[in-house]
């Protein structure tokens, strides 16, 4: 009976319970030394685990004695003895009652295992992944990363929570049944044993055909999930040049093709129940006629050729099971590889000791070096100086080196050769903390978080009073704006539907304000804002800036006009450099780009 | 497009009519593969007559071939044979039912899902932009791809897994009693016990699993903004605080799941132990009636294999239940879908004009749905005349992507009219329309395929000529000749190979190439550098002089030669010229000149 009930439960799709047997398999490729490492996850845990064993163990034993309990009955039947009946029924409720407390508490300590260790093993990731260098995250794909910490996390957690005592319990009920079959009566344990062949070949041919179907399902239904995420996602270009119908065949076709694999994967998959039935009840005939013969001649008693038919189901299920489980370790333990590959990644370098607490803000970039890839130098000996309080604009064309500039500064790489300091200390040499703490950046690519925009504006500054915050609102002209918005500044920022390019911009500005840094970037903060607003922004600044050092970049050559010094760049140097005025009177390369700009108008 | 009259019901009393129309929408799809539909169930009976006839040859065996009861108590081992080989048969037999029911079922569900999907998937296609805003894409997604799979799964199991067990479940009770009515007194016991705890689990597992979901999405929500916005937080030092922010979200989430899983652990054996009790209490029956002559101990064997069936059927009930309440959750996300009608309908008019390229906007006005009625453009009127370069500037969010945005109706106006080349733009079949119009968005997007075909989108057709005129033209030649596989560089997934500039570029080539009669720009070259963007502007008016263009702009540079600019301002018109006769004439303009280009 033992094999319906499981199988009952394993169709439950619960989260932490296995999925379909004919999930992929994945091979990982240094599984053993992985396994280990996934192991020791499991050190602190020692006494859970051991524990867990033996209520293993006492269920394997109490569900490998209960048939035998209920062939004495049925022995005690046909044999019309109804005396022993009472007495053995008895005990068979005892049995089954100890088997009911032991699964419960089997199920209950895994489960408490498997959220303590996957609690543990997300911690562990996400301190990585918060603390990897900024180099990692631009060169490797956003997705791949989340998939590592939802996904594989996800599934190490299942394996731990289900496998790991499935596995343990399977192995004792084969060794547990093989034994009290043979105890019983060796010839027929023998005969029980074809059915374990028959199904592991069967196991073998059927899984073998169904993996192609189910690998072309896979790549289809990728294929069909991008169509719609990149045609749903650009539906307004879709629609903009009529491409609906062309969109729409294309899907069709897609759509078409998946089914088919996923018909004939699904028939495949499908008919390993039936085969399975098949194989088990010719097994049940074997003992049924075996045992019969062997009955007839006296060797064994029909509670026997009961106990059997029990016994064959209980031992040819494990079999099955612990082809499955082995499968899914594969596939945890491939996926514990990708996380533990981020979780060996090289944290960023974040040393120095300094402090930039009484820091007056002069920036020296000195013979400074640097390239993302080998030999593609981005800055080539770069030298500038900032001094304190002054407001300094970087202009020129895309690639030219000015975001690199800031990613320098704010070590979010590290120069190859040359240095930067602040106040005369090399920035290697200043806690990262410390310096990233004084100094505030607004990015073109605007983020803001899913939080209210209280929150988002006070990211920054946690302490900051509601005052402090309308205040730095108003300066960065988005107080009224927020205003306007449904709960004001409670209103929960969702997704990017409810507020403009514009808007985003103004948020993260004002959140930058409300810092109150010693250094401030704007890297084409104010792109997407009108020039108007953007000059009062600026005339704002003025004042909060006082005395303290700000680096513009800007393609709109209004933005840092008012700079006290502009740095023309060009192919990672520095070609120009002067206020407006000077580099206007030097007609050279600002000169051209100004009058790009200025070209056909009168002043 | 097909339409569908039965979506148009009023929504009333919304969820019992929803309710109603999923069924409706099911019945509608699944009517076409009718035959499967029915032939599925049926060989499932077949499979299952099959396992319920096993338990009865098996207590033959027992009675009569080894027992030999009817034998005066001498075993029949021929007996034994012969029932043996009828019971491989049958099984045979209900292996291939079995594998049958599964291909009908198969046939069945995946087509119906195939043509579901589709259908949405259409049905999306023709969407306004106001109605994909108001599902948001990423809800559009979820809808079309794993919504779709759920009813998917669930009309298979309607059709296979549910059969199957309610089959079980009663050939179990009538096997059973067949055998002898007093085995009804346990299943009549025990029966009451598990359909309470049945819907017990039921009860305090379901909402759990909304729980367990909403905190995943937490979760993930939390990583994905700090993957993505990585440079902020480490701008700002948040790194602890982000980590204490995963941590409780990390908490609420492995509580939840270890609730869930804990109230299974309760759930699997006690199940397991009224199970267990119902075969102690079929023995002990049996015995009764074996001792009074009434069944034999085959039947006692075949009874415990019938009530072990009878009982799993009830339990996965359970599983059914979530099975359904899943698929019809899934089934009303994807009947919002199929049930909103494309808000734009199709005009008539699809002829010749005499004017070509001319755009008016008679008394416009604009508000957002679901906004609250705050208009974004009031009692607007504007004329764009034939070939002429039109600029745009205003504030932020003053309504200028709105005012263009009606021109192709990715939305309709509110009040007044929108006419191209002197017809109501409502009259205009879309293709029609929007055939005569060429649009860059200020989002540039960019698909996951070559340069080339990105560029030649909306023409497929396009000559190698064409392309490259259209890329000399957007100043994108340049970068892309410099790429390794030239116009055939493959363009990664969302344009993440492209950077921001180039992504314009090419979404301006795209624009160009097609060759329209009105050209619209709306915000497309801010990522370009000013040089850069000079040079576009002169290719234009060299290369596709008769183009009616419209520029959206930040920088006055970028509108300055136009033939006339327009000021747009709270969604008015401030002001509209020439750049000499709004600097003489403008305050605002002088106000945003002064701010880009006073010295």
């Amino acid at each position: 009976m033992g094999e319906q009930r499981e199988q009952s439960m394993s169709n439950y799709k619960l989260p932490g319970m296995r999925g379909p047997r004919n999930r992929q398999v994945e091979k990982p490729q240094e599984g053993f030394k992985t396994l280990r490492r996934l192991v020791l996850y499991f050190a602190g845990e020692r006494r859970v685990v051991l524990f867990l064993f033996f209520v293993v163990f006492v269920v394997v034993i109490a569900s490998v004695y209960a048939p035998r309990l209920q062939s004495d009955a049925i022995d005690s039947i046909s044999a019309r003895d109804f005396g022993a009946l009472p007495a053995t029924l008895l005990v068979m409720l005892a049995v089954y009652a100890v088997q009911s407390v032991g699964t419960f508490l089997q199920s209950r300590e895994s489960a408490v295992l498997s959220q303590r260790v996957v609690k543990r093993m997300r911690e562990d990731l996400f301190d990585c992944v918060v603390n990897l260098p900024v180099s990692y995250i631009d060169s490797h794909s956003h997705g791949d990363i989340m998939s590592r910490m939802t996904n594989d996390v996800e599934n190490i957690s299942n394996t731990v929570s289900q496998s790991l005592s499935s596995l343990f319990s399977g192995v004792l009920t084969v060794i547990g049944t093989v034994a009290m079959m043979l105890w019983l009566c060796p010839p027929l344990a023998l005969l029980s044993c074809t059915t374990v062949i028959l199904t592991v070949t069967a196991t073998k041919f059927l899984s073998g055909a169904m993996r192609t179907f189910y690998r072309r399902r896979q790549a289809l239904l990728g294929a069909l999930n991008g169509t719609v995420e990149e045609m749903v996602g650009g539906c307004r270009t879709v629609a903009a040049y009529g491409r609906q119908e062309a969109v729409t065949a294309s899907f069709d076709r897609t759509a078409d093709e998946l089914t088919r694999a996923g018909i004939f994967a699904e028939i495949l998959g499908g008919s390993m129940g039936p085969v399975m039935n098949v194989i088990n009840n010719v097994g049940f005939v074997i003992i049924a006629a075996f045992g019969g013969y062997f009955a007839v001649h006296g060797v064994i008693s029909i509670g026997i050729i009961s106990a059997f038919i029990v016994y064959a189901k209980q031992f040819g299920r494990p079999i099955d099971e612990i082809a499955q489980i082995y499968g899914q370790i594969q596939t945890a333990v491939a996926g514990a590889e990708r996380v533990f590959a981020i979780i060996d990644e090289a944290r960023e370098d974040k040393s120095g000791s300094g402090t930039m607490e009484g820091a007056k803000g002069v920036i020296n970039f000195r013979g400074v070096n640097f390239s993302y890839l080998p030999g593609q130098q981005v800055l080539h000996d770069f030298d500038l100086e900032v001094r304190a309080g002054h407001k300094i604009a970087l202009v020129g064309a895309t690639g030219s080196g000015k975001t690199t500039v800031v990613n320098l500064l704010m070590r979010f790489y590290d120069v190859d050769s040359g240095e930067i300091l602040i106040d005369g200390v090399n920035i290697r040499d200043i806690d990262c903390r410390s310096l990233r703490e004084n100094t505030a950046i607004v990015l073109q690519d605007t983020v803001l978080f899913a939080d209210t925009v209280r929150n988002n504006l006070k990211y920054g500054r946690q302490d900051a009073t509601d005052e402090e915050m309308e205040e730095a609102a108003r300066m960065s002209n988005c107080h009224d704006m927020i205003l306007r918005l449904r709960d004001g500044y409670d209103t929960l920022l969702t997704g990017e539907g409810s507020l403009s390019q514009g808007q985003r911009q103004l948020l993260a500005i004002a959140r930058a304000f409300l810092a109150q840094p010693k250094i401030l970037i704007l890297d084409e903060a104010t792109s997407s804002v009108d020039t108007r607003t953007e000059k009062r922004i600026q005339d704002a600044m003025v004042k909060l800036m006082e005395n303290r050092t700000s680096l513009i970049i800007a393609h709109r050559l209004s933005t840092i006009r008012d700079a006290d010094y502009i740095v023309v760049m060009d192919r990672g140097r520095i070609i120009e450099a002067g206020n407006h005025e000077e580099l206007i009177a030097a007609r050279g390369k600002y000169y051209e780009l100004y009058m790009t700009q200025f070209a056909g108008s009168a002043t | 497009m097909r339409t569908r009259s039965i979506f148009s019901t009023s929504i009333s009393e919304e969820e019992n009519s929803q309710k109603a129309r999923v069924q409706e929408t099911m019945i509608k799809y699944l009517r076409k593969y009718w035959l499967f539909f029915i032939l599925a169930p049926l060989f499932m009976l077949g499979e299952v007559s099959m396992d319920l006839l096993q338990p009865r040859l098996m207590g033959r065996i027992v009675d009569e071939g080894v027992l030999g009861l009817s034998n005066g108590g001498v075993g029949d081992i021929a007996l034994v044979m012969s029932t043996g080989v009828r019971m491989i048969g049958l099984v045979l037999f209900g292996c291939l039912c079995g594998i049958l029911s599964g291909v009908f079922a198969n046939l069945c569900s995946q087509n119906f899902g195939n043509d579901v999907r589709k259908a949405a998937f259409r049905r999306v296609m023709a969407f306004s932009f106001e109605q994909t805003d108001r599902f948001s894409t990423g809800s559009l997604i979820t809808r079309v791809t794993n919504d779709i799979t759920q009813i998917q799964n669930l009309v298979s199991q309607c059709i296979r897994g549910f059969v199957r067990t309610f089959l079980l479940f009663a050939g179990g009770i009538v096997c059973m009693l067949s055998l002898h009515l007093s085995f009804g007194v346990v299943v009549a016991c025990a029966m009451p016990l598990i359909v309470l705890c049945v819907l017990f689990f039921i009860g305090r597992a379901n909402p759990l699993f909304a729980v367990l979901q909403e905190k995943l999405d937490r979760l993930n929500n939390v990583m994905q903004e700090n993957v993505s916005g990585t440079r902020v937080v480490k701008a700002y030092v948040k790194e602890a605080y982000e980590q204490e922010r995963f941590g409780a979200a990390n908490d609420g989430l492995v509580e939840t799941q270890l609730r869930v899983l804990l109230l299974f652990s309760y759930m699997t054996p006690i199940m397991n132990i009224i199970l267990n009790v119902s075969v102690v209490a079929v023995i002990k029956v049996g015995a009764l009636q074996v001792g009074a002559g009434n069944v034999t101990p085959g039947d006692v064997m075949a009874a415990v294999t019938y009530i072990s069936q009878i009982l799993n059927a009830v339990m996965r009930v359970n599983m059914i239940f979530q099975m359904v309440s899943r698929g019809v959750a899934s089934g009303r996300r994807v009947q919002e879908v199929l049930d909103c009608e494309p808000a734009i309908r199709d005009g008539a008019f699809d002829g010749d004009t005499p004017v070509r390229g001319k755009v008016e906007f008679r008394d416009v006005s604009f508000a957002y749905p679901g906004m609250g009625g705050e208009r974004v453009l009031s009692h607007l009127n504007l004329t764009i005349h034939p070939g002429e370069t039109f600029g745009i500037l205003g504030a932020t969010g003053c309504g200028k992507s709105t005012l263009v945005n009606l021109i192709p109706r990715f939305y309709d106006a509110t009040q007044g009219q929108v006419l191209v080349d002197d017809v109501d733009v409502r009259d205009y079949t879309l293709p029609a329309l929007r055939g005569r119009i060429a649009v860059a968005l200020q989002k540039s997007e960019v698909f996951g395929t070559t340069i080339r075909e990105n560029i030649a989108w909306g023409d497929p057709e396009a000559s190698e000529e064409q392309i490259r005129r259209a890329a000399d033209a957007a100043q994108a030649t340049e970068f892309i000749d410099a790429k390794a596989d030239g116009l055939d560089e493959r363009v990664a997934q969302g344009g993440h190979s492209l950077s921001g500039g180039q992504k314009q570029r090419v979404a301006i080539a795209r624009a160009v190439l097609k060759n329209a009669e009105i050209l619209i720009f709306d915000d497309t070259t801010s990522a370009l550098d000013l040089k850069t963007e000079a040079k576009l502007y002169e290719a234009l008016k060299r290369e596709y002089a008769d183009m009616t263009k419209i520029i959206i702009a930040q920088r006055i540079a970028s509108v300055k030669d136009a033939d006339r600019i327009a000021v747009i301002d709270n969604g008015r018109l401030a002001a509209c010229g020439s750049h000499e006769e709004l600097m003489a004439g403008s305050e605002i303009y002088r106000d945003i000149y002064d701010s880009q280009l006073k010295r």
